[in-house]
């Protein structure tokens, strides 16, 4: 069997391996079984990129690769052959993800939700207009404009959602081109800067330090060449970069530089062998194309929404056509009730609404640092489970920064806060005096110039990031650290090394008289105990004995132990006799004393949590969120970051600490006592599906160290395998499967790749893992606003549809027009959508669980409380002003009954009311139009009521306070000040049904906006009374 | 093993991880209940098709299934996912809801009710101006009818006779009190008192009686037609200026209808017919007609004909509104 390789076997080893292995020696068997476990899984999802694996540029020799590639290594490409290969190739850039073409994608928003429904009502309507003229050919055109009215909204909330989606997709794409990157290429003999995107295989391009590697490079020459390969592998590292073959895996081999990674120092020559798409980072890109895209929570209860009210209405609509068609109604008749059932139960404008309530929030979220690409992504953060988040950069602060000092026998903490203001630690003793001296001068990091006014903490240094970390240390506490330099002029140094493990440099005193020479050393603090005899207490030298030394090795293991980066410093004044003012130090020979030198101090790095973090961590446990740690840290390091911002709590062990507290093995350990775990990835890698699962279910603290970025791609599908709804953040472009894969992807803002970016849902401005828990808060509120609005839309169905089936059955004058109801869909209601959205939480709903995936967001206490309470006394109240309207005109309700066929009759002008008086048909429409006004003005009152009763589901309103959300009250009057429009200024307009009402009549309904009122405290009452209880069960929505 | 772990640890499978997280919050703990029910619920539902052995896979049968068991579920009791005693609760309830419900609306229709006289309506603004109407009416304004074939307009008198019924001498007599004409009817006293009514003899619409010519003229190809104005309650011509009724031709040749007779000859309403105090307590209130006997009318061709009310305070050029203030209608009369 010939086992194809798989993109997510090959990790740092690489598929070659296994691919060669397999072929031979039984060696790799039992990989094989292990990685079985995988395969399954990844078959559906992952495809094979053995084309990659093909690359054998690093073995050949420079001739092979002139003659491969048609170039020359010293002169180039002509301008000719790249144009050409330019225009065979494509341009050196990632294609962008597949867009869906935006007339398919506007076509889908004239046919998705509810408007099919709306098209089968206005086709109904022409349908019914056919049937009327073929009767009579001059029948009015109502049904034809009500056919026309319908498309029309069809069309514009259509043209509406489609402007919104592509609206919030600009958000991406003005997101910022990145400044196109330039390359040193050398092309007909000549060194040329031409943009990357232009570069084809067999360019010849120099690179050097800060550089991004602008494609996949073969190295010809190097000088002292590393690069950054942490968005490809995963490792943070820097690697050397030479032009030896090094490794059959491209991946591992030395000769090779990849596309999108960085270069750090040095410079090299290399010649492109692989460009834009078909670059390695390229390849797994497009592997996130491949991860299916899974629908959204909001999408799937939006669905489910429209699924009970298409469901209803059509089930309505047949059950009454057959009863009307069975007790011979005219088929006219039945089909105008059908459209009319339909269009009454349809809240037209209610999902063009969600969006723009979604919209708001991604707004708001934007301000908050969350910028949502996909408008549905803002309620799936709310339903969000588990955080699968990165650790540097989203968690810490992304730069080292001095945590502890030892010296004085005593450990002493730094504040490590972003400010990094007040450093409180006891600064009189003699020997910090000495440590600041090493500290400052032991040092090759500088301020780049010209920032004088920048805040220390954020100045631009040149240096490496603890050098960086020390400098910034000491400016902070000493003041001027360059004029200090200056003071103390260096004469010699070494600097670091990998093999020496320290670094050295010798300098004249800052006291004129003083002739001596101060030689100051830092480096890996064993290698520097080693050289020393004495040791600094108080600022007197003490012989270093055996009980210091160990004072020595606790606090160095203990600073270890939290994961810090630990160094040592010592020093020695060269005595003026043996080294005077003129003597040449010369660091090849060494012609200086380099042992029984003088122990100063240890001094820890970090890379400190952002401070808003642990807060933030806090904030996700009581909202029930699980935040697992996925990094590509040393463990050690990575559990003392996930202690100190609260991702492992202060009490709960991991199997280790168990082991190390009883004193046992680890195997003994019952592993389900430990509640934390910290998971390498090597250990991941050995794990069977069935393990994972039972680690991420049983573990409620998880901390994943030295992953893969791939891997993240299997703790996702592990997650979501227990039912979660994962965030998962990433920047590389080896993110981006995960970030596809997870139900929100969030990409980072500042440190994200653009891959990393189209792939997520999210972008994290400030990269920081406390906007993400803002974000959730965001998501979760919309998502119980939605729901308020759902109930505030599903009430006023109730008096909408009600009045058809008692037109039917008890036949009285049509109570509402079909195009009234519109009116309040698309007009009075539309603002009061909104306007909830706007609503503030009802309780701290961070301490809340996340929400459960059938916990629907229209449920069936929803749809109860909705139609059969408030919606059942908000028809009542409407007819009890229809029947008044009537009455007070003339026909008792008594008169009413049965009247329809008489009333609707054209030839009857002379129809005798319950006092005698006889009426056209014509003023017998007006009449009816003056009941449609009525009816709607008493729905319109009535949803005022039900408008702020929706403003809380459990809470009393003058809890939340009547006046807390402004919005509401621009709802209410909207909806006021369009009633009073559509009676008073359109009143005339007589193919909109409208008349002007008796002023009375608009205060008819309030006596039942006040029940629904009354009747939603007490309901609400009952809720906060009996909690768990029957009423709550049933009730609360 | 696992399985066991599973169950101490956490008891459901896809939201297990949930429980071990810490709860604080105690105002959270009906949502936890509310939890654990569903859970226990979904690991019910989840129990089935596990039984089976095909816990994949969403086949229309399955689907079906499940519907089934949603409708009826044999082992829990349960229908549309409530037990029995879960339903009758939610029925109580319901009905405790809807009783207090309709005592509300019934006690505030009822209270509304009692506002709104019985006699008098208490807006009439919709029902004025008077719409008009003619009489012999059946669904069509349109008078089709061949003077020799009495077939074609023996409805027309059949149903004048039957119209007319009411207005028969004796019994307007019997009924009606023949009060002064000229000047309005006006009957002071409480709204709920009886009113009497004036006579409206059928006599008075002479040759348009069916007394003297049964046929009301249509077997001499001179037709009668009534015209009646809609009853409003309250409503009075203005004063000294009875409601006159006029007829013309409406689109044509003037000539075409060479002379009308009127009945009553004033061709009016006389006022002693006003005001009209409503159905309940002018019991035998009989409009007043006014005949137009078209003598004269051009034969053979379509006539068409408008009446109009003329007086003050009446409105007889409404677009939308043929039969307010007037009524069009069209004569055919084939020899």
């Amino acid at each position: 069997f010939q086992k194809k390789p798989e993109m997510y076997s090959v990790e740092l080893s690489g598929t070659k391996n296994i691919e060669k292995t397999d072929k031979g020696d039984g060696k790799e068997k039992h990989r094989d079984l292990k990685s079985k476990g995988w395969n399954c899984r990844r078959n559906h999802q992952i495809q094979e990129i053995k084309e990659e694996l093909n690359l054998n540029d690093h073995k050949l020799s420079n001739e092979d690769l002139e003659n491969k590639y048609g170039t020359n290594i010293v002169t180039g490409l002509s301008s000719a052959r790249a144009a050409n290969l330019l225009a065979r190739d494509g341009p050196n850039a990632l294609s962008p993800p597949k867009e869906t073409p935006e007339v398919v994608k506007f076509l889908k928003q004239l046919v998705g939700g509810f408007s099919i429904l709306l098209w089968i009502g206005a086709i109904l309507c022409w349908i019914a207009y056919g049937i009327q003229y073929s009767n009579d050919p001059s029948s009015s055109l109502d049904n034809v404009y009500l056919g026309a009215v319908l498309v029309l909204v069809v069309i514009l909330t259509g043209i509406f959602a489609y402007y919104q989606e592509a609206k919030s997709t600009n958000i991406m794409a003005s997101f910022g081109k990145m400044i196109p990157q330039q390359a040193l290429v050398i092309r007909d003999a000549e060194k040329k800067t031409i943009p990357s995107e232009q570069l084809v295989v067999g360019d010849i391009v120099e690179i050097k330090g800060g550089d991004q590697i602008p494609a996949d490079i073969r190295l010809l020459s190097s000088q002292g060449c590393k690069v950054d390969n942490s968005s490809l592998t995963g490792e943070s590292e820097p690697q050397s970069r030479s032009c030896d073959f090094t490794d059959d895996n491209p991946l591992e081999t030395k000769n090779i530089c990849f596309y999108s990674t960085t270069c750090l120092e040095g410079a090299a020559t290399g010649m492109v062998i692989n460009t834009g798409d078909s670059t390695i980072i390229g390849q797994i890109a497009s592997l996130a194309s491949g991860v299916g895209n899974e629908k959204t929570p909001i999408a799937i209860e939006i669905e489910h929404f429209v699924h009970i009210v298409a469901g209803v209405s059509v089930f309505i609509g047949i059950i009454f056509f057959i009863i009307t068609v069975s007790i011979k109604y005219p088929v006219l008749d039945s089909i105008i009730f059908l459209i009319g059932v339909i269009v009454a139960n349809v809240p037209e404008g209610l999902l063009a609404t969600v969006t723009v309530s979604l919209s708001l929030t991604a707004k708001r979220m934007a301000k908050k640092n969350c910028l949502v690409k996909n408008l549905e992504a803002v309620e799936t953060l709310g339903s969000t489970s588990i955080i699968c988040s990165d650790k540097t950069g989203t968690l810490t602060q992304n730069r080292m920064t001095v945590a502890h000092l030892w010296f004085d026998n005593q450990i002493f903490t730094a504040d490590t806060s972003e400010e990094h203001s007040n450093q409180t630690f006891d600064q009189s003793s003699g020997t910090w005096a000495s440590l600041s001296k090493i500290i400052t001068l032991c040092n090759r990091a500088e301020f780049k110039p010209g920032q004088e006014n920048v805040p220390i903490m954020k100045k631009t240094v040149v240096g490496d990031a603890s050098e960086t970390a020390l400098l910034k240390f000491s400016e902070v506490i000493l003041g001027d650290v360059m004029e200090i330099r200056k003071r103390n002029r260096k004469v010699a140094e070494i600097p670091f090394n990998s093999i020496n493990k320290f670094q050295l440099s010798i300098h004249e005193m800052d006291d004129p008289n003083d002739k001596r020479f101060l030689m100051v050393m830092k480096g890996a603090p064993e290698r520097i105990l080693e050289k020393c005899s004495t040791i600094m207490i108080n600022g007197q030298e003490q012989p270093l004995d055996q009980s210091r030394a160990k004072a020595f090795y606790t606090a160095y293991m203990e600073l270890g132990g939290l994961g810090e980066r630990v160094l040592g410093f010592c020093h020695l004044y060269l005595p003026a006799d043996e080294f005077p003012e003129t003597y040449s130090f010369d660091v090849d020979t060494m012609n200086f004393p380099t042992s029984n030198l003088c122990f100063v101090g240890l001094l820890s790095m970090i890379d400190p949590p952002r401070s808003t973090v642990p807060d933030a961590v806090t904030k996700c446990r009581s909202a029930g969120i699980k935040v697992i740690m996925v990094t590509g840290d040393h463990p050690i390091t990575a559990k003392a970051i996930a202690r100190s911002v609260g991702i492992i709590s202060a009490k709960s062990e991991t199997v280790e600490d168990i082991a190390k507290r009883l004193n046992i093995a680890m195997e003994q350990v019952n592993k389900w006592d430990a509640k934390a775990a910290v998971v390498t990835g090597m250990e991941l890698k050995d794990m069977s599906q069935e393990q994972l699962d039972e680690l991420l279910a049983n573990h409620s603290e998880i901390v994943f160290a030295r992953t893969s970025p791939q891997q993240k791609l299997i703790i996702v599908e592990g997650c979501q395998r227990l039912g979660a709804v994962v965030a998962v953040t990433g920047d590389g472009v080896n993110d981006s499967p995960a970030l596809k894969k997870a139900d929100i992807g969030i990409a980072m803002g500042i440190v994200g790749s653009d891959a990393a970016k189209n792939a997520a849902d999210m972008v994290l401005l400030d990269d920081n893992f406390a906007s993400i828990v803002t974000g959730v808060e965001e998501g979760r509120l919309i998502f119980d606003n939605l729901k308020k609005t759902m109930a505030y839309t599903l009430t006023k169905n109730m008096a909408m549809v009600l009045p058809f089936m008692l037109y039917t059955i008890i036949e009285f004058p049509l109570p509402i027009a079909t195009v009234t109801t519109l009116f309040i869909d698309l007009g009075t209601d539309i603002i009061p959508f909104i306007a909830l959205a706007y609503e503030k939480a009802e309780r701290d709903i961070m301490n809340r669980k996340p929400r459960h995936k059938n916990d629907r967001l229209v449920n069936k206490p929803l749809v109860l409380y909705s139609l059969l309470n408030i919606g059942v006394i908000v028809t009542l109240g409407a007819f009890v002003v229809y029947f008044t309207v009537y009455a007070q005109a003339g026909f008792r309700p008594s008169a009413l009954i049965g009247l329809r066929v008489k009333w609707e009759n054209n030839d009857v002008n002379d129809l005798e009311d319950s006092y005698g008086q006889e009426w056209t048909r014509y003023q017998r429409q007006y009449l009816e139009w003056t009941g449609y006004t009525a009816f709607f003005v008493a729905i319109v009152v009535q949803q005022i009521a039900n408008l702020i009763i929706r403003k809380t589901r459990r809470n009393s309103i003058f809890h939340q306070g009547l006046f807390s959300n402004k919005i509401i009250w621009v709802g209410i009057a909207s909806q006021i000040i369009i009633a009073l429009i559509l009676s008073y200024g359109l009143g005339s307009v007589t193919t909109l049904n409208c008349t002007m009402l008796r002023a009375q009549y608009w205060f008819m309904a309030v006596p039942y906006a006040i029940l629904i009122w009354v009747y939603d405290e007490v309901r609400k009452l009952f809720i906060r009374l009996y909690p768990g209880g029957w009423w709550d069960k049933n009730m609360y929505y | 093993m696992r399985r066991q772990h599973r169950s101490r640890r956490a008891p459901t499978f896809p939201h297990g991880y949930r429980y071990r997280l810490d709860d604080q919050d105690e105002a959270n703990q009906n949502y936890l209940a509310d939890e654990e029910e569903e859970a226990e619920e979904e690991a019910r539902v989840m129990g089935v098709p596990n039984g089976q052995g095909q816990p994949t896979g969403n086949t229309w049968w399955q689907k079906l299934q499940l519907m089934n068991e949603y409708l009826w579920d044999p082992e829990q009791r349960m229908s549309l996912a409530r037990t029995g005693q879960s339903w009758s609760l939610i029925l109580v309830i319901y009905f405790f809801f809807y009783a207090s419900l309709a005592a509300v609306i019934t006690v505030c229709m009822y209270t509304l009710f009692l506002t709104i006289s019985t006699y008098m309506p208490t807006f009439t603004e919709r029902v004025k101006p008077p719409g008009v109407m003619i009489r012999p009416f059946a669904h069509s304004l349109n008078f089709n009818f061949n003077v020799s074939e009495p077939d074609t307009w023996q409805h027309y008198v059949i149903s004048l006779n039957g119209f007319l019924q009411g207005y028969n001498d004796s019994l307007q007599e019997e009924m009606n009190v023949d009060c002064p004409p000229g000047q309005y009817f006006i009957q002071d006293g409480n709204e709920d008192e009886d009113k009497k009514a004036c006579q409206f003899k059928r006599s008075f619409l002479k040759n348009c009686s069916g007394l003297e010519d049964p046929t009301f003229g249509y077997s001499t190809g001179q037709p009668c037609i009534l015209l009646k104005m809609n009853r409003i309650v309250g409503f009075r011509p203005e004063l000294g200026d009875p409601v006159k009724v006029s007829c013309k031709v409406q689109r044509g040749d003037e000539n075409d209808i060479r002379s009308i007779n009127y009945y009553p000859e004033s061709a009016s309403f006389d006022l002693r017919y006003y005001p009209y105090y409503g159905k309940l307590t002018h019991v035998n209130y009989t409009s007043p007609l006014v005949a137009m006997h078209f003598t004269d009318v051009v034969k053979n061709q379509v006539v068409p004909v408008q009446c109009q009310l003329k007086g003050k305070g009446i409105i007889n050029d409404v677009i939308n509104d043929h039969f307010v203030g007037r009524v069009i209608f069209t004569l055919n009369i084939e020899t």
